[in-house]
């Protein structure tokens, strides 16, 4: 008898499984599709693609659009391909997320572990950042980054996107720090640690996963950002998501569509890099606080 | 003037006062031992006296240095926290050390120093490994290691034992005893379980609401509990608290009370004062704790004031190596301790014996001891 309910057991579990892997597997083709459309055009030659048959793999394999994409395509005046914006976007969103990063996680050591009068204010204030849309602060913003001179420059990128990834950072550190043992802290005061000592020493080597998070979330988002990159730092100074704006937007000549694709490829690698590498981390800082380990 | 003194020491938070005008002075080498009930405001006075949390109004003085404002840091004392607030990142080894490193000992000197507490601890072998790979009596021991090493004016204890098993925890006390006894030094020790306090301290400060409710040696504070609360709080079973009627006549005090099968019964007071002759005719409480009712037999024999008691016995509870007794008295339950072979069995009118040098008599109204 008890046989008997185990076989069925496993056997319905079978076909459950198989049922559930077939339709993974079916979303996980719908989802690659793009992805393979991008990879294969970006190594044929132009007359392949434009001759029909898009999903067809190459008949001739080619470099070339990357090359041309990469370093020498029509983007500003100069033909100089991708290099220098993809050189801008990394100057910019290092700096960027490790400032917000750093000043999150002292944001939310302070607002959990130094408690002042108004502090749940003070942070519902610094949480108002995540819901105020782009638009809005474009016209006043514009105007703070002539004030300071940095209209058009990558440093004033860096700061518009570390005064809106701040509020973020904070939130995630915040309620990370707020699980954290307070006794860690009094037991550190007692044993002569400072300020800074205590935070160095004791919670960001605690910080971890929540670091990863902040990381990941803070590089997409301004890796991708278009907006403020077309609005502060036209130019020469451009990010690399208005370098391929402008590379796939040229009204000169012919489409290159597998240069295109190429570059759309190298603009989304970094991003995918980051998943790639801190990926298994994030999920856990996610739930990190929310479940105890 | 004492070696640390806690003087009219209160705190408020905002409007609300939850430590009022604490007084105590701890002598050098004292083991003090705060208690009470959960809220009471224990944790609350260690945290002052380490500067973790401002003192309200009052003054606490270490070596005769006012330390109000001190930062903790510049105290010389140490803590260990009743989750022991080990740092998760660091070895047993750093852990211990961290406050020698940060009041800028050279490193040398701070491994000497680790290794004889490691040694004295018995916890060389772990000195590698990180907290999350440590048993919770061996954290126990990590974090008295990371107080001792700092060779404190002053050790604060808040309630260490208290995440440990029951075994481990009797265990461990024994070891923070003999280790008091051994290094002489000052503590201050917080906890909620009166068997600790009674076994540990030299003093006892028992609080409740935020009130030291009396401060003195454990036998001061088991035999002649200052008031109701501290009777029923120290000492398990908690001292009996029967409803008695004084009488005062001719040449003795008595307290009367009745019981089911047997009517009235006078309990002789061994001295007439003239605080209990006031209360002729009122009705008092009075505190018996369960060992000073006793088989016949069992009684005390140093006493010379043991009265006789007869009432039914309703249950018996052998424990071992006694036998616990219920009897109904003025219509509470009251229970007496007896020795494990005392010949009593449910249901038989027994003549209990009453030792009245160690009844407590006090006022229901103030709750407070007649004297
Ligand atoms: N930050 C605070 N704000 C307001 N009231 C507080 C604060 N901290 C503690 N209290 C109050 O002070 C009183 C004493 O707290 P304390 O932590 O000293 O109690 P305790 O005796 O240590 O209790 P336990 O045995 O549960 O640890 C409690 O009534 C508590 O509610
Ligand atoms: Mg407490």
């Amino acid at each position: 008898m008890a046989q008997a309910t185990q076989d069925t057991a496993i056997r319905t579990g079978r076909v459950t499984r198989t049922l559930i892997y077939l339709v993974l597997l079916l979303f996980a083709l719908f989802y690659m599709l793009p992805l393979y459309v991008m990879v294969v055009n970006s190594l044929k030659p132009l007359d392949e693609i434009t001759g029909g048959g898009m999903m067809n793999l190459p008949e001739m394999w080619t470099l070339e659009p990357w090359r041309k994409a990469w370093s020498e395509a029509q983007i500003g005046v100069e033909p100089t391909g991708l290099k220098p914006y993809f050189w801008n976007s990394i100057q910019m969103v290092v700096p960027a997320v490790a400032l917000s990063t750093v000043l999150g996680a002292l944001n939310g050591y302070v607002l959990t572990k130094w408690r002042f009068k108004y502090d749940t204010i003070l942070f519902g204030l610094m949480l108002f950042a995540c819901f105020i849309p782009f638009q809005i602060v474009l016209i006043p913003m514009a105007r703070v980054l002539g004030v300071l001179g940095l209209a058009g420059s990558v440093w004033g990128l860096v700061l518009v996107h570390l005064v809106y990834g701040i509020g973020f950072t904070t939130l995630y550190f915040r309620n990370y720090y707020a699980v954290f043992p307070t006794e860690l802290v009094r037991a550190a005061q007692i044993d002569g640690a400072g300020f800074f000592q205590i935070f160095w020493r004791i919670l960001l080597p605690s910080s971890g996963p929540i670091a990863v998070v902040s990381v990941i979330w803070q590089f997409t988002n301004i890796w991708n950002d278009f907006l403020f990159g077309a609005s502060f730092a036209a130019g020469d100074g451009a990010p690399m998501t208005v370098a391929l704006n402008n590379l796939v937007q040229s009204s000169t000549g012919v489409k290159e569509y597998n240069v295109h694709f190429a570059g759309a490829i190298l603009a989304a690698t970094p991003t995918l890099l980051v998943y790639i590498v801190a990926g298994r981390y994030f999920v856990r800082g996610l739930m990190a606080g929310s479940v105890k380990g | 003037m004492g070696f640390l003194d806690i003087r009219n020491a209160t705190k408020s938070y905002g409007a609300v006062e939850v430590l009022h005008q604490v007084d105590i002075a701890v002598e050098e080498g004292e083991f003090l031992v705060l208690v009470g009930p959960s809220g009471c405001g224990k944790s609350t006075l260690l945290n002052m006296i380490a500067g973790l949390e401002d003192i309200t109004s009052g003054e606490i003085a270490i070596k005769g240095n006012v330390v109000n404002g001190v930062h903790p840091s510049k105290r010389n004392i140490a803590m260990v926290f009743q989750s022991y607030a080990l740092y998760p990142n660091m070895t047993v080894a750093q852990n211990i050390t961290f406050g020698l490193e940060m009041h800028g000992v050279p490193k040398a000197d701070r491994d000497t120093a680790m290794q004889e507490v490691a040694k004295l601890l018995q916890i060389e072998q772990l000195l590698s490994r990180k907290p999350g790979q440590l048993s919770g009596g061996q954290r126990q021991r990590v974090a008295m290691g990371r107080a001792l090493v700092r060779d404190p004016d002053v050790f604060l204890f808040d309630e260490p034992l208290s995440n440990l098993d029951a075994k481990l925890r009797v265990d461990m006390r024994t070891e923070i005893k003999k280790l008091h006894q051994k290094l002489g030094t000052t503590i201050v020790y917080v906890t909620h379980d009166q068997i600790e306090a009674m076994t540990l301290s030299t003093r006892i400060a028992v609080m409740n609401g935020g009130y030291v409710q009396q401060l003195g040696t454990p036998k001061e504070i088991y035999d002649n509990p200052a008031n109701l609360f501290v009777a029923s709080f120290m000492g398990s079973p908690s001292m009996n608290l029967v409803p008695v009627t004084v009488r005062a006549e001719a040449n003795a005090i008595y307290a009367v009370t009745t019981t089911e099968s047997n009517g009235e019964i006078k309990l002789a007071f061994p001295e007439p004062t003239p605080a209990l002759k006031a209360y002729d005719g009122q009705q008092i409480t009075l505190g018996i704790r369960p060992e000073a009712i006793t088989d016949p037999d069992g009684a005390d024999r140093k006493s010379t004031h043991v009265e006789t008691l007869r009432a039914q016995v309703e249950v018996t509870e052998p424990a071992g190596s006694d036998t616990f007794v219920t009897c109904h008295l003025g219509g509470t339950e009251c229970i007496a301790r007896m020795r494990a072979d005392a010949d009593v069995a449910p249901g038989q009118v027994f003549d209990f014996a009453v030792n009245m040098e160690k009844a407590v008599p006090f006022d229901p109204r103030s709750e407070n001891r007649i004297f």
